[in-house]
């Protein structure tokens, strides 16, 4: 008991004295640990953060109608069996011939706040559609009906049934609509017009059924392929398919970027850790004359050896504890800078980190000590 | 005799020296990596996300507004159609160097043998091109449908089958034609027919599943449409759009002539679709929002990610070097104090280590600059298949650097060593 207070009173007093000069290796231990939580926190969790940004490509997912007709109530129910974490918006779309100005164009009823999740690449000048009885454009029909925001359009709809003969076009059912927005795709979109899917629903008096719905999901291509056949046995009347130019080229792209996130972490943990070792090994060259000094008053070899790296270890402990605080905070700033969401804490990150600093300041010390006790005491403190 | 000073220290010191050396060619070498993926890694990502596909679309002016506003499918009826003989044009604009890949695209009705309709696509799939400019590209959408998975037989390869009757069928309409590979089907067209063979069964996960790829002439031919394609699909490296490129697109005499030129000579989506159209007769060219702009995102926060971890590298770099440099400097207490009690001055004293020191640093910067390119490299093979380029700006910021860092480590511990009094330090004293 005794020996051991003394070991640690030995070991706590040269760290005291000799402060500015542990200050520094303690430092230097400390950016190694930094830098090793720091990176390791962030390249976990890149695949989750870049996946959320991959979803700006929109859709990964639809579902269209099997054999029945596919009803708005399916739709939800099927979307319910993905995670709701995982699942970022479905958008169901309806689509129907309608009329404007005796044109015939396609209507598409939607629900406007989901597109905003599931087509986040949508440019829109002006506003998405609010309230009832507004609606979006794609930008070649407003072109073609030099249309602008804010004007009003009539939109025709023939029921059904309904003969098209001169004296019964007047039985079309006919709302007005508010022009909030104009659409701007790059792609077919531009064609089509965009109402609420109560708006429609009042339009052909009917509620009809769900021709697509969009989802965008949060999943790699596996989890995504069973969420997939998990539908499709479930026997609701909705087929959901992968949208594959999405989902292949995402797989593509983020194991690209996580391999080089791993790559980068390794090598600059590498380098990082030689500098740690380095500075170590010059923190405890230099204490040869010590060392010199314990052996000239009968110090055996493995006890100096013991008591050094006893020393190296409590401030490589040090290190690592500040260093996965430090650590964390730096991947957090730079979650929430480039993210901007906040990280998944690692807990098991800690102990690693401050294993790893006790175990590379340990085994960088005992080299320069195990080569300063083979001198000769006399030759050391003689300063040669 | 300065000049001898230095040259005792580096050769009798030259283990503590090379130390000194090796860290600070860590250090640098560790900046220059991670500099050297930084300022590269936007453009190796940007290569990465061509696997998306097209990201401009071009279309005959007419067939822009046309097109499905009056359901007119098929395209044989829009009248529209660009020039197959200007496709060579596209490679000759200005940002030229930036397009990746493109195909031409033409759509034409056939009939089965038993009267089904068909949609019959004629493209090209790996079209070799000599350009004016002496350049050579395979362009085609065996790279721009990367997506695509081939389910049995292989990708139409049309180099080696010049003007043969080849065609790749989507998945669902073989099944629901009960075709396979190695089979031939009997297309009727509206100007002639053809007996196609199939050489591959693709599954492309979307509305292409129910058509037939052909070749563009053969599927040409079948429609006399000789010289005509409906669309072209371009796929470019952009830029991520900004206010400018947005205010441009919008209303270009919006802006200033400055402006303008600045614009023209960015590569935004905006400005190669605007050069497009100019090469390209009666053709209205646009961004596909989904691809160009998904790009955008995802370039820039890889590259504030990259930055940032580069920063926090950079810092445990320098501190590195720093810490080294300091407690290097340190030991030298006896011998500065040995100086001093012969009467050197500090200034001679600061000089001759600090000489010491820089002689050392520019040793191992160089040295790690070279390492920090090399592994720089292996990152690049690693990940991307393909070399990191060496930016120039790299060698000033890790000269500046390791000067920078090197003058911090020492200064503050040869300005202490210096306080010190030569009879305590030779002592042995503290």
């Amino acid at each position: 008991m005794k020996k051991r207070q003394m070991y640690l009173r030995m070991i706590t007093a040269s760290l005291m004295r000799r402060r500015s000069r542990m200050l520094v290796a303690l430092l230097s231990i400390a950016i190694g640990a930094t830098i090793l939580s720091g990176l390791v926190t962030i390249y976990y969790d890149v695949p989750r953060q870049m996946g959320a940004q991959f979803r700006n490509y929109g859709a990964n997912m639809i579902f269209t109608a099997s054999d029945e007709e596919m009803s708005l109530d399916d739709v939800h129910q099927s979307a319910n069996m993905i995670p709701s974490d995982d699942l970022i918006g479905m958008t169901p779309y309806r689509y129907e011939n309608i009329r404007i100005r005796e044109r015939p164009i396609v209507v598409a009823g939607t629900d406007m706040e989901s597109i905003k999740l599931t087509s986040p690449y949508w440019r829109i000048q002006g506003d998405y559609p609010a309230t009832s009885e507004q609606i979006l454009i794609g930008a070649n029909v407003a072109e073609s009906f030099r249309l602008k925001v804010g004007d009003m359009l009539t939109v025709s709809y023939t029921p059904e049934g309904a003969v098209a003969t001169d004296e019964e076009t007047v039985l079309d059912n006919m709302i007005d609509f508010e022009i909030t927005g104009i659409l701007d795709t790059g792609g077919s979109e531009e064609d089509y017009v965009y109402v609420s899917l109560e708006d429609l629903e009042t339009l052909t008096e009917n509620k009809g059924s769900i021709d697509v719905a969009e989802l965008s999901v949060q999943a790699n291509s596996d989890e995504l392929a069973g969420y997939a056949d998990k539908i499709n046995d479930s026997g609701l009347p909705v087929l959901a398919k992968l949208v594959k130019r999405v989902t292949a080229s995402e797989t593509t792209v983020l194991s690209k970027l996580q391999a080089l996130v791993l790559l980068v972490t390794v090598v600059v943990l590498a380098l990082t850790m030689i500098c740690v070792a380095t500075t170590m090994t010059a923190v405890v060259a230099e204490r040869r004359k010590e060392i010199g000094l314990r052996k000239a008053i009968g110090a055996s070899d493995s006890s100096i050896i013991k008591e050094f790296i006893g020393e190296s270890m409590l401030l490589g402990g040090l290190g690592g504890i500040f260093g996965s605080v430090l650590g964390f905070i730096f991947a957090q700033q730079v979650s929430i800078h480039v993210f901007s969401s906040s990280i998944t804490f690692q807990p098991l990150l800690i102990p690693i980190t401050i294993l790893v600093s006790v175990l590379v300041t340990g085994l960088s010390s005992l080299m320069p000590i195990r080569s300063a006790t083979e001198v000769d005491p006399a030759l050391v403190l003689k300063g040669e | 005799m300065f000049g001898r000073m230095i040259r005792g220290t580096l050769l009798r010191q030259w283990k503590k020296m090379l130390m000194i050396a090796f860290t600070i060619a860590l250090g640098a070498s560790l900046a220059s990596a991670m500099l050297s993926v930084m300022l590269d890694v936007e453009d190796k990502v940007n290569q990465e996300l061509k696997t998306y596909g097209a990201n401009i679309t071009v279309v005959p002016k007419s067939a822009s507004v046309l097109n499905d506003i009056y359901e007119v499918e098929g395209g044989e009826t829009t009248g529209a159609y660009l020039r197959e003989d200007e496709l060579g044009k596209i490679k000759t604009i200005f940002w030229a160097f930036n397009i990746v890949d493109y195909a031409p695209f033409v759509n034409v009705k056939g009939t089965l043998e038993d009267g089904t309709d068909v949609s019959v696509v004629g493209s090209w799939f790996n079209h070799h091109m000599e350009l004016p400019t002496g350049e050579e590209l395979d362009a085609g959408i065996a790279s721009l449908r990367s997506w695509w998975e081939i389910e049995s037989g292989e990708w139409l390869d049309e180099q080696s089958n010049e003007n043969a009757q080849i065609a790749m069928i989507g998945t669902s309409l073989a099944q629901k034609l009960g075709v396979s590979v190695g089979d031939t089907l009997h297309i009727k067209g509206s100007a002639s027919d053809g007996d196609f063979h199939i050489t591959g069964i693709f599954d492309a996960g979307g509305d292409e599943d129910d058509q037939i790829f052909v070749p563009l002439n053969t599927a040409q031919a079948l429609a006399n449409l000789d010289g005509c394609i409906d669309s072209i699909e371009v796929s470019a490296l952009t830029t991520p759009e900004n206010e400018l490129a947005i205010k441009v697109a919008q209303d270009p005499s919006s802006v200033t002539v400055s402006q303008y030129e600045l614009w023209y000579c960015t590569a935004y989506a905006s400005s190669i679709c605007y050069q497009i159209q100019e090469v390209i007769t009666d053709s209205v060219a646009s961004p596909v929002r989904q691809v160009a702009d998904s790009e955008g995102a995802i370039l820039e926060k890889t590259k504030l990610l990259m930055i940032l971890i580069t920063i926090l590298s950079l810092i445990g770099a320098a501190l590195g070097i720093c810490n080294l440099v300091t407690a290097s400097v340190m030991e030298r207490s006896s011998e500065i104090g040995l100086m001093k009690a012969i009467g050197a001055q500090n200034g001679a004293i600061s000089g001759l280590v600090l000489t010491e020191i820089f002689i050392t640093a520019i040793f191992g910067g160089v040295i790690g600059f070279f390492a920090g390119f090399g592994f720089a490299q292996i990152i690049g093979q690693t990940v991307f298949n393909s070399a990191i380029t060496l930016k120039p700006m790299v060698i000033p910021i890790v000269s500046i650097l390791v000067v920078l860092v090197t003058l911090a480590g020492s200064i503050p511990a040869i300005r202490m060593l210096l306080r010190l009094r030569p009879a305590e330090v030779l002592h042995g004293g503290r």
